[in-house]
Order: structure tokens, then sequence, then C-alpha cells
């Protein structure tokens, strides 16, 4: 029998709140699947559309961005130019035939430990239906 | 009616006076109907100007070109460029206004009102006309155009045969300009976004079926990005080619450079080409439909760029092009973003 799609999750984590508060699941030893690959960003506000488009380009099943929550942003406005820009990576994504599922936004605070684990429970059941990413994956 | 005397008599007096360095129209090719862009230096040249339907270049992208070359030389003529602009140019004058990447004295601009009609799209002429061939392809009178063929008039109706774009357009006169030729009369647009209705309508996996083939036909020749008024870096992410090299740059330095993109035209680099350059136009495109036009493969660009102009609007109240003291859409941010997505 074959073994069960596990999907890969490239996670781009701010430093300041999601990093941390994915640090906080690990240090209270909460239990989470192991497919996401975190990636410490400065802040969501640096992630650049090309950082996703990249990762979907080199085969990530889901792409996740985090950062503080409103009002939070330890560069004050970061997280606001993040969630405008990412607003239209999701919808141009999604116009070009993307499964919603596979890019997502989050706000995790570093306090959010539980929030975090829960998250990633949630994104990877969301995505084993759907199987591997081969859309925009690069195959030569 | 714009009048072609008018023009000429503008720009010769800006040349003569010595206001303008030279001037861009649009000038016809041959004894054709078509028409190319026309560099005016001396005021007597002015005759070789023409104003009709076929008139769709955007010239600003010029601009550029003009902001290289003083950038190279060493006493440069820093007196404005003059350009005949029509509404969409004009709006894609105002980004690059936005984004200071020019000055407004940096150019002299007479504006055209498209008035009732715009330019033509040469396929639908063609059809329209169904074989015969064009002498002359003018403005009518109320709406029309009039179309010269074996030596008979045929006027024909501006929808049948208008640029896509035209029939979509916010705002069909120039919105800066420091002269304006014929009248600011509205074309009503009807739906601004009816273009890409019908695609945002299809199921997920139609919809990627469509843009995988669109994009799997694309060559990669840039010719979309040349021709738009907006891409004026020097160093295009997209193109691992287009790097900036100068006497300077050790090879080290060239072998770290992020390859985004790779070059070769496959399926999976095109998606990225073409992602990235909607996502870096959002907010920037003022659907002057240059990059739809110039495309040897027929790629749609407009639809990419339309989602993009209408998600700016829907989302954040973003218009594009009309207000140069406007910081840039995705420079700013208002507290009540809509932030449903985010979990
Ligand atoms: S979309 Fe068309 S114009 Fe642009 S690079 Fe591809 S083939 Fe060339
Ligand atoms: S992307 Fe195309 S339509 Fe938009 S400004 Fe550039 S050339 Fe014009």
């Amino acid at each position: 029998m074959a073994a069960e799609f596990e999907p890969r999750i490239v996670a781009f984590l701010c430093k300041w709140c999601s990093s941390a508060g994915a640090d906080l699941a690990g240090v209270s030893r909460m239990e989470y699947p192991p497919n996401v690959i975190p990636i410490q960003v400065m802040c969501s506000g640096s992630v650049s559309p090309l950082y996703v488009f990249s990762a979907l380009s080199h085969g990530a099943d889901g792409v996740l961005v985090s950062g503080c929550h409103p009002g939070d942003c330890h560069y004050i406005k970061g997280n606001y130019y993040a969630r405008r820009r990412l607003a239209l990576v999701k919808k141009l994504l999604e116009y070009i035939g993307l499964e919603p599922q596979r890019f997502q936004m989050s706000w995790v605070s570093a306090t959010e430990g539980v929030k975090f684990s829960q998250l990633i429970y949630d994104l990877v059941k969301e995505l084993k239906p759907l199987g591997p990413q081969t859309k925009f994956r690069r195959n030569y | 009616m714009v009048s072609l005397d008018q023009l000429k008599e503008e720009v010769k007096k800006a040349l003569s006076s010595g206001k303008v360095k030279y001037f861009i129209g649009y000038e016809n090719i041959g004894s054709g109907w078509q028409v190319r862009p026309a560099f005016i230096r001396q005021p007597e040249d002015v005759d070789r100007l023409v104003w009709t339907p076929a008139c769709f270049h955007n010239l600003v992208r010029f601009l550029h070109d003009e902001k290289r070359r003083r950038a190279r030389e060493k006493n440069p003529d820093i007196r404005p460029v003059g350009l005949v602009v029509k509404g969409c140019d004009s709006r894609s004058i105002n980004v690059l206004l936005q984004e200071k990447y020019i000055e407004r004295n940096d150019v002299y601009i007479i504006g055209v009102s498209c008035e009732l009609t715009g330019v033509i799209n040469i396929t639908k002429l063609n059809q329209h006309l169904n074989g015969l061939k064009p002498q002359k392809v003018l403005f009518g009178s109320k709406g029309t155009f009039k179309v010269i063929v074996d030596d008979r008039e045929i006027e024909i109706e501006a929808p049948d045969i208008l640029a896509d774009r035209c029939l979509e357009c916010p705002a069909n006169f120039p919105v800066i300009a420091d002269v304006i030729l014929g009248e600011e009369i509205k074309r009503n647009p009807g739906n601004r976004y009816q273009s890409i209705s019908a695609y945002e309508k299809m199921a997920l996996d139609e919809r990627w079926s469509f843009w995988q083939q669109q994009f799997s036909r694309c060559l990669r020749c840039y010719a979309c990005r040349s021709v738009c008024p907006m891409c004026y870096c020097d160093e295009c992410v997209a193109d691992s080619i287009a790097y900036a090299v100068t006497a300077e740059t050790t090879a080290d330095e060239k072998a770290q450079k992020t390859r985004w993109v790779e070059r070769n035209p496959e399926l999976s680099e095109n998606i990225f080409y073409h992602l990235v350059r909607a996502i870096h136009l959002a907010g920037r495109c003022v659907d002057c439909g240059e990059c739809e036009r110039v495309c040897p493969v027929e790629i749609p660009l407009r639809l990419l760029n339309k989602k993009m102009e209408k998600e700016a609007k829907e989302l954040f109240g973003y218009e594009v092009g009309f207000d140069p003291a406007q910081p840039p859409l995705i420079a700013c941010f208002r507290d009540n973003d809509p932030q449903d997505f985010i979990r």
C-alpha cells in the first residue's frame, strides 16, 4: 500500500511573533505534524511575493506567511504592508487556478503556541486531500 | 474633434520657442494607414505628424530612454521632452510622477481627447472588413470611424472595432496635460471589468487549464516588458540575464545574484515570470493595453492586469493614475484593509 501523501508546507514566520510562537509550541512540547518547514524572516512585511512564487516553483504543497497581529508589529507597520501585498498575491494565484488552501496567511503572536500547533494541524488536514502541488512546480 | 492643424501648431510653437528638446508624436508608415512614433526635432517637420485611430502606441515609454540618456551625458540638455498623450497614456505619466521616476517639468504634454471613440484594434478592423484592405482609417463624426477602402468610404460604429482597453477605459481624456486638444466628452465605459468576468466565474480547474495553455506559449521575448511605460527597472528580477553589470562588478557578485526565474521558456518559468509581471504592475498598470498588443503569440495579458486593477479598487479603493500625489498602492495601507483571509 502506498504511504499516505504528506504535504510539505513552507512557512515564512516573522522573527518577533510567529517564530517565537512556533518556538513556544516546541518548548512547551506541544505536538504538531512535522510537515512544516519554518523559515524565519525579520518581518512579515519583508516577505516578497517572489518568496511565495519561488516556494511554489520549488515544489511546496502549501505556503504559509505568518506575522504579528495588527498593532503588534515590531516595526510598527510591517504586517499592514504584508496584509495588503499578500492579499493581492492570493487573489492572483487563485485567478490563475491555484487552490486557495495552498497559500495562507495567519497572525500568530509569541504567546500563541497553541494557536500555531492547531494551525499546522488544520493546514495539513486541508492540504492532504489536494495531493501534491504540481501546477507551479519546476520539473525539468 | 481634435484638429490636426492645431496639434501641428502647438508642436511648432513648442519647438520654435525652444521650450522642448524634441517632440514625440505619430506619423504614417509610408503611404499606408498604419502609424509609428515620430521624433520631431525641427519646427518645419511638424507636417509629418498625424492623429488617427491607429495611434495606439503609448509614447510615455520613451521617457525611460531619455532619463537614461541624461544620466549618461556629461552636460545633458535638460529641457522637457514633448509628447502627444491619450487618456490612458496620461495616466501612466501620473504613475511615473507618483513614483518620482520623472519630474513634472521633464515632460511637456499635449493631451488629445479620444472623445466618443478611441483607438482601434487591428484584428477587429480586419475581421470587420472581411479581407478588404483599408487605405485610410480616420475619425468619423459622432462616435464612428471612417475607413477608406477601394476609394469608397465606410462608416463603422466605434464599439465594433475599438480596442478592448478603450471599451473599458475609465477616463478617455488626458488627466494631466499642458495643452488639451478636443473636447472632454466622457464615453460611458459600461462595466470596466467586463473582460475578466467570464474568467472569474470559471471553475478553478478550468481557469488553470486556460492559463496553462496561455503561459505555455510564452516565448519570453520580453516584448511586453519593453513596451510597458511602467517597466523602467534597470534590473529585472524576472530575468536573470538583465542584471546591471558595471566595470566594477566582480565575478563573485555576478555569481551570487539570486536567479529567481530561469531563462528557459518552460511552463514553470513562464508562470513565474507572468506572476511577477502581474504583481509588479498591480496598482501601476494603467491599462494602456500595449503589452497585449505587442505580444507575438497573443497572450491575453490584459486579463491579468485588469484583475489586479479590479482587486486594487475593490479591496483598497485604489484607482491608478489619477492623482500623482497619492502614495503607491503597496506603499500604503489602511487600518481597516480586509483581512478575512488571514487566520
Ligand atoms: S507574454 Fe508575449 S510579449 Fe511577453 S514575453 Fe511572452 S511572448 Fe513575449
Ligand atoms: S502592463 Fe501593459 S497595459 Fe499595463 S501599463 Fe504596462 S503596457 Fe500598459
